[in-house]
């Protein structure tokens, strides 16, 4: 009732699938069968515990102050002490094991979910919003927790009081059971009839809510043009409409839920009325002892709490299990780019032979029938105008993504035949910003290769030129460098990019060369690093400007996802082709 | 939450709330008696079994009245509980409900400044969770107080039965609101250890999301799977921590009141076989003691309620406190008209006098900027326009934001026709200049709503006319509903350069007697870029424009250029004249130039991005 969660448009999930859903979940908590067995022992103790009160009540009223015996009196007393207290312990291990069950079970699936995301390629990061990804991580595991921190075990300690309770009914008097429950089917249809409309009117309520909170997301993010228009008031009047229909929504949901709360509290103290009514009647004619009327109405008093229970919980069943569905539709999608056997030799030529690509889920291929043969050694520019495939070429070439049509190979092996591992070694992308993660320098330039030493990290920073920056810093390489890496500058960022690259010595180097310029001072420290970086390398650069185009060895021009050019800069402007006049603009724009 | 403007807060609390609340008084009241009502039926109870067991059962007199009035008591009670719970639940919410319009509105009216410092998603959590926990204790008080009705009319009951066996039965129940209330102080920090610790796990995966293409490049899944485990053997720990804490307390207040019952049954029972105390009686008491139960058990919950309320009523009303920096004068001049079917027709002059404007720092930034603007002088008369150029940082932007009074001056002075802008009500000023941002907002609403922002009851034709003049009309015609398709974050989505020609359109419907065009090229793509640049000489064609020029094709639109470095105006004249004399001013086209070329690439960068990912 009182829950607000991220809202989604896909929380309905009909009977079906919930079942299906849960089935799975069910299948997934095998390795927990021990804890919950455990769990499930510890409650029906604790629930026997709470039923075994009437019935003792019963037989102190009946056995002990009807014949006036004092001492079985006693004997009950201590008997309910006894049961209380076995009753507490009972129920403090049922949170306990229903909680490691429980946690132990959200932990394996943000484990598994987790995995299963970074065993994906790019293309199922490009097809996902990280928003999306991350909400399945967070908010909707999280709202399983509710479910089993108290949920699960409310559920089951309901169902066994319901069904224990009928069971020592029937066996006190079937006929005071039958007179007890005559209101019994009153509450089921109630029951259904309220977790139908609450059910739909909590899930009107959350869609209002969210429209509700984007509203308001909408008003503060334009405030500025809010203001310059000086639109407040009426923004103010449109927030107002949308929020008193969220009002309304509430109100509904209220009203179709509150007659119900009344009816099963009117029917619990209806059928007392009922039990002692039928009950005097049979105690008349003899069929039964006042003591068992007293059970029964005592037993009563507990009966209804747990129906009432089990028709609230069903809404937080029903969107646990529409969580649960969202991660299954994750998790069932298969990675599509997985490693094969093949070791990739230390060093070779890497060819393009006759590739091409689509992406998912569009139709005009980006780049058509590409073929690059690049030596062991050689430094390849690819320029071309924006949107022509050059960084595709180079996202393919790292085997971010698999070509569509053609092959990629490093020394005659397939890259979908190498192992991922020795790909990574051989094959490294340097992307245009240095991204960082949460830790220190020394552990971000570590995430190139884990098991690396101290010495190794430092010598590759050294090779770059970057160690005696990072060292004068008051904590050196163990400097964190907070959120996002705000800590160090752009280019310094960079630096540690290109200390990751350095730390796996690669044999071939994919670059893509940053468009935002730095500040000139790190710029050339920048450059510097990168030039050490690719002394020796295979090297390929998605170019942006002039001077790197001049020291690459040959130049691929790459338009509307065809090779057009392939040569060096002297041949390329000898044609005076795409690349001449490119060359030429490139010049003049130059301020000089 | 940290305070914005510490300054500005004071605390007042509870006369927020009391004043909320007594707007509301009357219903309150009303489930309140209601509650009251329900706890007549909920006490009759009991005594009703206890004669039922006596008299109907044992004595074998008039059982069939006794069942009957039970049943009726039960039916009783169920309807008023039914009403009371709707009272209560409605009256919380109609709580909620007044205060998030207040909230908004007081948001909406907050000076530029704050919302520069203030994150959505504060305030946004303002309105939305911290609302809720104050509905969350409102429900509780009519609930509550028909509760202690109820505690206390038992309490005389069982008191006047048998003052000895009321004592046993309910020395244990004090202890469910003590243990209620120590369970709520220890659990608190516990569910914080908790969410502090998802709050790591979502860093984890933010970081691995975001940096896939560097774990990808270099097989890092392992180092990023290491540190997510980690975080969820964290979040593990510390939910087996809080489980404890609830498998200590909870079956503790579920069964202590059966110590009550067993004492009653003890002491009671002996009393029933010495003939002191009737078995109905008896049976009455252990009714009585588990109808306790529920009641006291909510009083604790309301009492942590009401400090989970208290501290979000406080956080409400820090922001409810702040005054708006930017206020409205006491008694506003009026700008100058001529009067007749177009009144600003011929006005629109604009004097910036020796302005000097320093941003107020940030908490978090630390190093401190000087001056934006420094003795920063411009006159424009009606029907002129100027572009402010000048390299990033020169305050060309600021001059626009004082001119609308987003923020006042620090020292000198802004008119227009020869009233100081503080003089005009805001509301006036506004609708006197219209902006066209550099970054276009549209809102979830229909096409026609975004450019009738200004005039909301601007009929169709007028829409229609400022469409046409921006050079929007046609693809709005060609949208899938035309002017009521529906635009923004969840809408139908256009293009940079067909939202920027809704923006204008929007300024054109507003009529403004000053118009200022903060580059409306820039996020266009380049080839659309003159259809952009047409619709805006279109528009300040008669009409005082500043533009704020971010690309040297807009520059060509004005009639003089001013340059402006550090704040000051360093150069006026044509354009041809300043290129010709100026060299600053060529420094300043060029690098306009060059950072064209890269903006244009990102663009273009940006649109491959989203295609294949970079």
């Amino acid at each position: 009732m009182f829950r607000m969660g991220a809202v989604t448009d896909d929380d309905k999930l009909d009977k079906e699938a919930t079942r299906q859903v849960l089935r799975r979940a069910i299948g997934m908590a095998k390795p927990f069968r021990r804890t919950i067995f455990a769990a499930l022992c510890f409650v029906l103790m604790s629930t026997l515990g709470l039923l075994l009160g009437p019935v003792i009540v019963r037989y102190g009223i009946d056995s002990g102050i009807d014949m006036k015996d004092t001492t079985t009196l006693r004997n009950a007393v201590i008997a309910y002490i006894v049961v209380v207290a076995l009753a507490y312990l009972a129920a403090r291990q049922q949170y306990i094991f229903i909680n490691r069950a429980g946690e132990g079970f959200l932990r394996a699936l943000r484990v598994r979910t987790f995995d299963h995301i970074q065993r994906q390629s790019l293309g199922f990061f490009d097809r996902y919003q990280s928003g999306v990804l991350i909400s399945r991580m967070t908010a909707d595991i999280e709202s399983m927790a509710e479910l089993v921190q108290w949920g699960l075990l409310q559920f089951v300690a309901a169902v066994f009081l319901i069904g224990l309770s009928l069971i020592l009914m029937l066996s006190l008097s079937w006929q005071l059971t039958i007179a007890a429950l005559l209101v019994m089917p009153v509450i089921i249809i109630a029951s259904r009839k309220f977790q139908r409309d609450s059910n739909a009117a909590y899930l009107e309520v959350r869609e209002r809510v969210g429209q509700n909170l984007s509203e308001l997301q909408e008003g503060i993010a334009g405030v500025r043009v809010v203001q310059a228009y000086a639109q407040e008031k009426e923004q103010t009047r449109q927030f107002v409409a949308s929020n008193r229909s969220l009002y309304q929504s509430h109100v509904h949901s209220i009203r179709v839920s509150t007659w119900y709360f009344g009816l099963v509290e009117a029917l619990g103290i209806f059928s007392t009325g009922l039990a002692i009514g039928i009950g005097g009647w049979l105690v008349g004619r003899g069929d039964v002892t006042v003591g068992t009327v007293v059970a029964f109405v005592l037993l009563l008093a507990q009966l209804f709490e747990p129906v009432q229970q089990l028709s609230q919980l069903y809404n937080t069943v029903q969107s646990s299990a529409a969580s649960l569905d969202k991660l299954f539709t994750i998790l069932d999608t298969e990675p599509d780019i997985q490693g094969g056997s093949e070791e990739l030799p230390e060093r070779a030529d890497l060819i393009v032979d006759g590739v091409g690509f689509t992406y998912p889920s569009t139709d005009t291929p980006v780049l058509r029938d590409v073929t690059i043969s690049v030596a062991d050694g050689e430094r390849l520019a690819l320029v071309g105008p924006t949107g022509a495939g050059k960084s595709t070429v180079a996202k393919l070439m790292a085997r971010l993504y698999d070509p569509t049509e053609g092959t990629i190979s490093f020394g005659g092996i397939d890259l979908r035949d190498a192992t991922l591992g020795s790909l990574r070694e051989r094959v490294v992308v340097v992307p245009q910003e240095g991204f960082l993660f949460g830790g220190s320098i020394a552990d971000n330039v570590r995430i190139a290769r884990a098991d690396a030493t101290d010495d190794e990290l430092r010598e590759a920073l050294d090779a770059i030129g970057a160690l005696d920056r990072f060292d004068a810093f008051e904590d050196g390489i163990d400097t964190e460098v907070r959120e996002r890496g705000s800590r160090l500058s752009a280019g310094e960022r960079q630096l540690v990019s290109l200390a990751r690259a350095a730390l796996v010595d690669p044999a071939v180097l994919v670059l893509d060369e940053a468009t935002s310029s730095l500040d000139p001072g790190t710029e050339v420290i920048v450059e510097q690093a990168l030039d050490r970086l690719m002394i020796g390398r295979t090297t390929i650069v998605v170019a942006h400007r002039l001077s790197t185009i001049q020291h690459a060895d040959r130049i691929a021009v790459i338009d509307a996802g065809l090779l057009a050019e392939l040569g060096t800069h002297d041949e390329l402007v000898e044609i005076g082709g795409r690349y001449a006049a490119l060359a030429s603009a490139w010049a003049q724009s130059l301020p000089s | 939450m940290p305070a914005f403007d510490a300054d500005h807060t004071t605390v007042s609390t509870w006369p927020l709330l009391w004043e909320t609340l007594r707007a509301q008084r009357r219903n309150l009241l009303i489930g309140t008696m209601i509650g009251l009502a329900w706890s007549v039926g909920k006490v009759a109870s009991p005594v009703l079994i206890r004669f039922g067991i006596d008299r109907g059962i044992r004595d074998d007199e008039m059982l069939w009245l006794w069942a009957g009035l039970i049943a009726f008591a039960g039916l009783f009670a169920g309807f008023f509980t039914a009403f009371r719970r709707f009272y209560a639940f409605r009256e919380a919410r109609w709580t909620e409900t007044r205060l998030r319009e207040r909230l908004f509105g007081h948001i909406m009216s907050l000076h530029i400044g704050y919302h520069d410092r203030a994150q959505t998603g504060q305030l946004m959590s303002r309105s939305s969770s911290d609302l809720n926990q104050i509905q969350m204790f409102v429900v509780m008080i009519p609930i509550t107080l028909s509760n202690l009705a109820m505690i206390s009319a038992v309490t005389v009951i069982l008191l006047i039965t048998d003052w000895q066996l009321a004592l046993l039965a309910f020395a244990s129940l004090p202890l469910i609101q003590v243990l209620g209330s120590r369970f709520s102080r220890a659990i608190h920090p516990a569910v914080l250890a908790v969410q502090a610790e998802q709050a790591e796990l979502a860093t984890v995966v933010e970081e691995s999301v975001g940096g896939v293409r560097v774990i990808k490049g270099f097989g890092a899944e392992r180092v990023q799977a290491e540190k997510l485990r980690t975080e969820a053997d964290d979040i593990r720990r510390e939910s087996i921590k809080a489980a404890r804490i609830r498998a200590k307390y909870l079956p503790a207040m579920e069964l202590l009141p059966q110590v009550g019952l067993i004492a009653v049954l003890w002491f009671g029972g002996n009393q029933v076989i010495n003939g002191d105390l009737s078995l109905g009686a008896l049976v009455q008491f252990n009714v009585y003691v588990a109808l306790l139960v529920w009641p006291l058990r909510m009083i604790g919950m309301t009492i942590a309620f009401a400090q989970r309320a208290a501290a979000a009523l406080g956080r409400v009303n820090e922001v409810l406190d702040i005054a708006s920096q930017v206020r409205n004068p006491d008694h506003p001049v009026d700008l100058p008209t001529t009067g007749g079917a177009e009144p600003a027709a011929g006005f629109g002059d604009i004097a910036f006098r020796g302005v000097t404007f320093t941003y107020p720092t940030m908490a978090s930034e630390t190093e401190t900027g000087g001056p934006v603007l420094d003795g920063f002088d411009l006159d424009m008369g009606a029907g002129q326009s100027v572009a402010v150029v000048g390299a990033t940082g020169s305050g060309k932007s600021t001059v626009v934001r004082l001119l609308v009074r987003f923020y006042d001056v620090d020292a000198g002075s802004i008119s227009i026709d020869g009233v100081d802008i503080r003089e005009l009500s805001l509301h006036d000023l506004r609708r006197a200049v219209g902006i066209v941002f550099e970054d276009t907002l549209l809102f979830h609403d229909t096409v026609r709503a975004n450019i009738a922002f200004a005039d909301p009851a601007a009929g169709a034709e007028r829409v229609e006319q400022a469409a046409r003049l921006a050079g929007a009309h046609d693809f709005i015609m060609g949208l899938p509903d035309a002017y009521d398709t529906m635009l923004g974050e969840r809408g139908f989505s256009l293009s940079g350069g067909q939202r920027q020609r809704i923006a204008i359109a929007r300024a054109i419907l507003a009529d403004p007697r000053i118009l200022v065009l903060d580059d409306a090229t820039s996020a266009v793509d380049p080839s659309k870029e003159h259809e952009i640049r047409d619709a805006m000489a279109t528009v300040m064609a008669g009409r005082t424009t500043i533009v704020i020029a971010h690309r040297p094709g807009t520059v060509a639109l004005a009639d003089t250029v001013v340059l402006l470095d550090h704040g000051r105006v360093i150069a006026r004249g044509r354009h041809d004249e300043l290129l010709a004399t100026e060299p600053r001013y060529r420094d300043v086209l060029a690098a306009m130039e060059q950072s064209d070329d890269e903006e244009r690439r990102d663009l273009s960068d940006d649109v491959e991005a989203t295609i294949g990912g970079d």
